[in-house]
């Protein structure tokens, strides 16, 4: 006969105002099985964990039930001090009193019932319990950082200042990100590249980062402190070791006329290009889709040019295989389309503002392209339609953000500053110039933020006009803005020549299907889930694996960066023993029974699962069975499910056990 | 067409491509055959075709007793071949490693089977030899006609029905026996560490019993009927099979059976697969 303990939670009120826990306790005390059965007011406390340890002592307990809270909450807790009080940690199982029962129920007896029942079923399982013992898997202390905006640099620099090795994988084919493309920095007005590069220089000088630019995260297999990486190396038709950068290619490259991602289309470019003067590393690319030789195999004068022979045209893409311990994804974000087409179908776009349609309409990013010294007017202010420098200039908040109906309920976070910023250096370069806001709140949260907005608007002279704006149309060369002055109550009109529109923060474009690939959630809106929004806020839900930046959720600089400190202490702590503890909870298979139908093998989420051959002593072959990977096992228990003959179990969740749940709620 | 099965076997039997020929011989009845297992090039005679040649020979495919006298050779229909693409899917076999000697088929048993008038693989889609003129697949048939009659019945009817009809199961196991797909080792209805499914034949294990039958084969049962054949209390099992398989194809657009490299509906997954039901 088992020694079972049964310790029943108050959890203060939480569960002694809709369960009698005195009753529960009284009635488990009865059960076969149960040796002591005690109730107390907050079993987590010091003296909760200590009756615990002293009954197991005393009454020479074989097994623990906690009638408590959700063990995700507090299993560790009373593992540990079943630990102490000389028990296998998984001798201890937790019955949900409290969330699947006294927060969800308005009948005492009846909840008090189901708190029984609850602890009765824990009962049975706990009596069919047995000793399990953590695996121990190495670590390999090299740490991946997939993204190299402000967020990837900061974390790829804190880890390899760790003492470790770091790979930094860029899709661009220079790092820096969007920050890079910032003319200047709110609420300090400091140059954005200024900061910036010299990071960027660090991570190329640190012989412990390793950069692959112009490069993709292909395929990432195995499991915290174990992950196999492997990293496509898009083909750049220039040899890196032995181009210098001298810019002889792209100078004479005859295809001048390419709209520049990096100038958000306002600059051009031309096909063998890096992206911008202080580009990490100054290594050009062709690009394959515009190049001339590769559409006509005609031109091949940045051949010719070279004189160092590192253009390369029959580069072929290349697959790279990294073996890493941690991941830190930090791939930033894109902006809300304000087009006509939309990426989601819920998204109606804001056609009324004529974004495609005039020339004169920009969004955020393009006018900070037009604000900095190495942007395509040499940071003057001119207008897009004509290059006149524009006398009155609309910003235009919230579009996308927190508008349910056309774009998205979130709020962007960092427009409402950056706004504030545009309009004041806009009137620090034109000096006779009018900046006007349309805003739905400022919302300047932030270490000297709101004095930032208050110097825009009271020094600066820029003019705040709360309310939406319903369309924008053309009148002679102008553009006029027509919307709400809710704080006057009337209908405003305002004659522009340049519309600037704060549009929303969204996700990369390809965050989800880089989620799915390397394995971790992402929350409605695309951004990636933290494990929990307040206690663990840079960790995802897979081990091992790291946010940083704006991927997670829209972020500002400083918050990016501090996040990013984060991450990588994170990563400095995994890689602080040479081996990890792994729960033992893992799948196995009955080689007797399994009769190799591969159903586990093909429902397995993490590849865990693989064949196996039994072969006699000869060598012949008996029969195939399936074979569960310890270290890639996350105990998910999907390959049980599909077993048809049962052949896997699940530790610390087998046949028996549920079997005995089961059983006992049915004879209650 | 017998002369030419016999000849393709001998042939393979001499040659040494296959060690077994599984085919039909007559019975010890009249109008009524057996499975035979050739070995040996001069015993190919044995070998029979006729309407009278209901088993499902798949179900040997697998069975150590055949399986360990080597490469084998089988005889089989149009739906027999569908079990073995099922087979092959689930690698219980690989398709190299067996010889497809397929027959044309215009229908098993006199009146034929309540299953070969809605048969849309007279000629079997796959095999290695082909005996007999090609048949066109029938298109303008509706395989589930009976399980939309069936469902037109109130829910209280059709409890009513199978408990009548399950009631009589005497858990003879018949229709595993026969079945290609139940190639467990040991079946989950023989496990009794726990014992999930209760052993005696009284309503509540019989329904137990079929249902977990039932779900077993849902997106895998080729509707060969061998279970409804076999069963000694007549029960219609392929009612439930079917049932299942009509919302396999509505659901998935899958039927199994056609396709040897089609992933299997129920332990197959895209990351993008809609997730409605979580909450």
């Amino acid at each position: 006969m088992s020694r079972i303990g049964v310790f029943v939670c108050h959890c203060g009120e939480n569960i002694a105002r809709m369960v009698d826990v005195t009753r529960v306790a009284e009635e488990t005390a009865k059960l076969p099985g149960v040796a002591v059965s005690v109730d107390y007011r907050y079993m987590c406390s010091d003296p909760g964990q200590n009756m615990i340890k002293e009954a197991i002592r005393e009454h020479k307990l074989d097994g623990v039930v906690v009638a408590a809270c959700s063990p995700q909450m507090h299993e560790p807790t009373f593992r540990a001090a079943v630990v102490e009080g000389g028990l296998n940690p998984y001798l201890c199982e937790m019955a949900n009193i409290r969330e699947h029962c006294s927060w969800v129920h308005t009948d005492k007896e009846l909840a008090t019932q189901k708190a029984i029942d609850l602890v009765r079923i824990m009962v049975e399982k706990v009596g069919k319990n047995q000793e399990l013992f953590p695996i121990k898997v190495p670590v390999t202390k090299r740490a991946l950082v997939i993204g190299g905006g402000i967020a990837g640099i900061q974390a790829a620099l804190d880890i390899a200042s760790g003492g470790h090795e770091v790979v930094l994988v860029e899709r661009e084919p220079s790092i820096g990100g969007n920050m890079a493309r910032l003319s200047e920095t709110f609420p300090t007005l400091d140059c954005s590249q200024c900061i910036l590069t010299p990071r960027m220089v660090e991570v190329d000088r640190d012989p412990r980062i390793t950069l692959y630019t112009y490069a993709e995260v292909e395929e990432v297999g195995g499991f915290v402190g174990n992950f196999k990486v492997k990293i496509r190396q898009k083909a750049k038709s220039v040899i890196a070791d032995l181009c210098n950068g001298c810019g002889d290619c792209w100078n004479k490259c005859p295809q001048k006329k390419i709209p520049s991602e990096f100038d958000a289309g306002l600059g051009y470019r031309t096909a063998i290009y890096v992206p911008f003067p202080q580009a990490v590393p100054n290594t050009p690319v062709i690009d394959r889709e515009r190049c001339t030789k590769f559409l006509k195999d005609k031109c091949g004068i940045c051949e010719k040019v070279c004189t160092l022979n590192a253009i390369d045209y029959t580069m072929e893409d290349e697959i790279i295989e990294v073996e890493v311990g941690a991941i830190v994804v930090a791939t930033g974000y894109d902006l809300f389309s304000v087009g006509k087409d939309q990426p989601n179908e819920q998204w109606t776009g804001y056609g009324e503002y004529n974004y495609d349609a005039y020339p004169d309409v920009i969004d955020g990013i393009q006018f900070e392209r037009l604000l900095s010294a190495s942007g395509p007017t040499q940071g003057e202010i001119r207008r897009p339609s004509d290059g006149k420098e524009p006398k009155s200039v609309v910003f235009i908040a919230c579009v996308g953000s927190r508008d349910p109906e056309k774009g998205l309920e979130y709020c962007s976070k960092i427009c409402c500053m950056y706004i504030a910023k545009h309009a004041m250096l806009y009137k620090h370069k034109v000096h006779d110039g009018q900046p006007y806001v349309f805003y739905m709140d400022i919302r300047a949260g932030g270490k000297n933020y709101e004095e930032f907005v208050r110097r825009a608007i009271e020094e600066d002279g820029v003019l705040y006009i709360r309310g939406r704006v319903s369309k924008i149309y053309k009148d002679g060369e102008q553009l006029v803005v027509v919307g709400a002055d809710t704080l006057s109550d009337s209908q405003v009109q305002v004659r522009a020549d340049l519309v600037v529109l704060a549009t929303a923060i969204v996700p990369h474009r390809d965050a989800y299907e880089l989620a799915q690939k390397i394995g971790f959630g992402c929350g409605s809106q695309g951004f990636f889930s933290e494990a929990h929004p307040k206690l663990r806020p840079v960790e995802t839900n897979t081990a091992g694996i790291y946010l940083a930046g704006a991927c997670q959720a829209p972020k500002d600089i400083p918050d990016a960066v501090a996040q990013a400190g984060a991450a990588a202490s994170k990563v400095q702590l995994l890689f602080s023993s040479d081996e990890l503890e792994r729960e033992p909870i893992i799948a196995s298979v009955n080689e007797a029974t399994c009769v190799h139908c591969r159903n586990c093998i093909r429902v397995c989420p993490y590849s865990a699962i693989t064949d196996k051959e039994i072969k006699d002593k000869k060598g012949n072959l008996i029969k195939m069975v399936a074979e569960v990977n310890e270290g890639l096992c996350l105990g998910c228990g999907a390959c049980v499910a599909a077993c048809p003959s049962k052949s896997i179990q699940l530790a610390g969740f087998n046949d028996e056990q549920v079997f005995a749940e089961i059983t006992a709620l049915g004879s209650g | 067409m017998i002369e030419q099965i016999r000849e393709k076997a001998k042939e393979l039997l001499a040659s040494g491509e296959v060690k077994v020929v599984i085919g039909y011989e007559n019975g010890g009845l009249p109008e009524t055959t057996r499975p035979v297992f050739i070995t040996s090039p001069d015993e190919v005679d044995r070998l029979v075709w006729n309407k009278y040649c209901y088993a499902n020979l798949a179900t040997f495919l697998w069975r150590k007793e055949v399986s360990s006298l080597g490469k084998p050779a089988i005889v089989a229909k149009g739906c027999d071949v569908k079990a073995i693409v099922v087979l092959i899917q689930e690698s219980q076999i690989k398709r190299e490693d067996v010889v497809i000697l397929g027959v044309t088929c215009t229908g098993v048993g006199d009146p034929p089977l309540s299953k070969c008038p809605i048969c849309d693989v007279n000629t079997p889609r796959e095999y290695d030899c082909l005996f007999g003129e090609e048949i066109p697949p029938k298109t303008d048939i509706n395989k589930f006609a009976d399980v939309d009659e069936f469902e037109k019945k109130s829910p209280e009817e059709r409890w009513e029905f199978w408990e009548e009809q399950l009631s009589k199961c005497v858990k003879c196991y018949a229709c595993r026996q026969v079945c290609p797909m139940c190639y467990c080792e040991i079946c989950i209805a023989d496990k009794n560490q726990p014992q999930w499914i209760e052993t005696s034949s009284h309503t509540r294990g019989n329904y137990h019993w079929n249902l977990v039958r039932a779900w077993h084969l849902a997106g895998r049962c080729v509707d060969c009927l061998e279970c409804e054949r076999v069963c000694p209390v007549d029960i219609p099992l392929s009612l439930v099979n079917r049932r299942l398989a009509k919302s396999v194809k509505a659901r998935f657009g899958y039927e199994p059976g056609y396709d040897t490299e089609a992933p299997p509906p129920f332990t197959d997954f895209k990351p993008q697969d809609p997730e409605e039901f979580i909450k």
